[in-house]
């Protein structure tokens, strides 16, 4: 026989309570007595009815969002545990409500706020989706009018894409799980660019599957993007608040997910105007530079030719000087022998009475030789030519 | 052009040959190329967008058969 401490059994009986599932996460419905608070801001209070009480414990009473007070009909949440001081097995309060509101609206809201406190709505992971997705994975019942309007959507504006339905029970015990195997299905393929998670309209109950944290971390934690598209467009599920992007209708998720064929047309066809001005541009730039090479060249040969009549003429000029006409203009004349047309250079080629013929510019005349003398005229002998 | 790119790639590549030839500074046979391979990547993507169908299949969950008759949703 083993003998145990109260410690010790009081601790045990703490491990047992708090590794129970539905104790670590439960709503109870009762009515508020005893509440008092302590100077720390805690609030203590038992819920009791007919048959029964239990202690109940709300620390940092701040988080209250409503006033309670003694006799209220409330619904709290939060775990059971033991206050080992005192052995008291109590309720560990993190959510408290007036019972009117409704307990599904309350679990939303309590869900929604430790989410949103975790980060799972923040706007910085929400992924962007992609602008031509190939494959779509619709998560949603396989019967419904839903999977018929997606299908007719997409095949509409954008019939390029491969649409791989996940089936699974929307509503129900085994929406939960059908839709969380739906999503991971999707993404155990790996080929998936973007997921539609979709249900018709219903009440809060119908749509409940939508609003439970496990489907919540599931698409949360899918590879590939997801776009929630549940009831109608006045329905907030906790799913719309994960998804990568929210849609108000199963429709518009679908609107959303693809491009529109429109306005690739349109894309096409601006890409097509694009490219024939910027070919016709290139061309006419292409004829204007030939056209420039044209006239360069022209320019060339022309400035070749003239440079060559300038030198032409230059040798004209040359030829002029060198001619016998040009000596004579300037006053040189030709002696020849009148008897035999001999140019006479020498005074030993004539005598005496010799006729002779001198040709000047303009003509000539004929004359006798009347004497001679050897020698040049003194103003001649300055020509270096003439020393030898 | 290659059957084997997809739409997008398709679209990407028309996207590109466009802004090559708008920028422009390379051989009219060049710019002609690209200008043919553009235009028919243009009819191409215009012919899958009107002529394509939807491919829908489905892939395998825990749904079982016998829940189909039983979904209203």
């Amino acid at each position: 026989m083993q003998v145990y401490s109260v410690a010790q059994i009081t601790g045990y009986l703490r491990d047992i309570l708090e590794s129970d599932a539905l104790l670590a996460d439960v709503w109870i419905s009762s009515e508020i007595s005893n509440m008092s608070g302590s100077s720390a801001g805690h609030l203590y209070f038992t819920l009791k009815d007919e048959a029964s009480q239990m202690r109940c414990v709300l620390f940092n009473r701040k988080r209250l969002s409503v006033d309670i007070e003694n006799g209220l009909a409330v619904v709290a949440h939060g775990r059971i545990s033991i206050y080992e001081v005192s052995g008291a097995v109590q309720l560990y309060v993190d959510m408290i409500q007036p019972t009117g509101l409704g307990v599904l609206n309350m679990e939303f809201e309590r869900l929604k706020a430790k989410l949103a406190e975790e980060g799972l709505f923040e706007p910085s992971r929400k992924r962007p989706l992609p602008a031509f997705p190939e494959k779509i994975g619709i998560v949603t019942s396989p019967g419904g009018a839903v999977l018929h309007d997606i299908t007719n959507i997409i095949s509409r504006r954008y019939p390029v894409v491969e649409l791989v339905l996940a089936p699974t029970t929307v509503q129900g015990e085994s929406a939960v799980p059908g839709i969380i195997n739906a999503l991971n299905a999707l993404n155990d393929r790996g080929d998936i660019d973007v997921i539609i998670i979709a249900r018709g309209g219903g009440s809060i109950e119908d749509l409940w599957a939508f609003n439970d944290e496990k489907v919540a971390r599931a698409i949360y934690s899918s590879k590939a993007p997801v776009i929630s598209g549940v009831g109608h467009d006045t329905d907030f599920t906790i799913a719309d608040f994960v998804a990568d992007k929210r849609a108000p209708t199963p429709s518009a998720a679908a609107e959303l997910a693809v491009p529109h064929r429109d306005e690739i047309e349109t894309h096409i066809g601006s890409y097509i105007a694009t490219m024939a001005a910027s070919l016709s541009n290139s061309i006419e730039r292409g004829r204007q530079h030939a056209d420039e090479l044209y006239a360069t060249a022209s320019n060339q040969v022309n400035n070749e030719i003239s440079v060559n009549i300038e030198r032409l003429r230059g040798q004209e000029l040359k030829l002029d000087s060198l001619s016998p006409m040009a000596t004579l203009e300037r006053g040189y004349a030709l002696v020849q022998s009148h008897a035999n047309g001999e140019v006479i250079s020498n005074i030993s080629q004539v005598e005496r009475g010799d006729m002779i013929t001198v040709q000047v510019s303009d003509g000539q005349f004929n004359s006798r030789v009347t004497g001679s003398k050897k020698g040049l005229q003194a103003w001649m002998k300055d020509f270096p030519s003439n020393s030898h | 052009m290659d059957e084997g790119l997809s739409f997008e790639q398709s679209l990407k590549r028309l996207e590109k040959i466009t802004e090559t030839l708008q920028e422009g500074g390379m051989p009219l046979e060049e710019m002609i190329a690209l200008f043919e391979e553009g235009a028919a990547l243009a009819k191409t993507c215009h012919e899958r967008l009107n002529k394509a169908e939807l491919k829908l299949s489905e892939v395998q969950t825990m749904f079982e058969k016998d829940e189909k008759s039983e979904e209203s949703a």
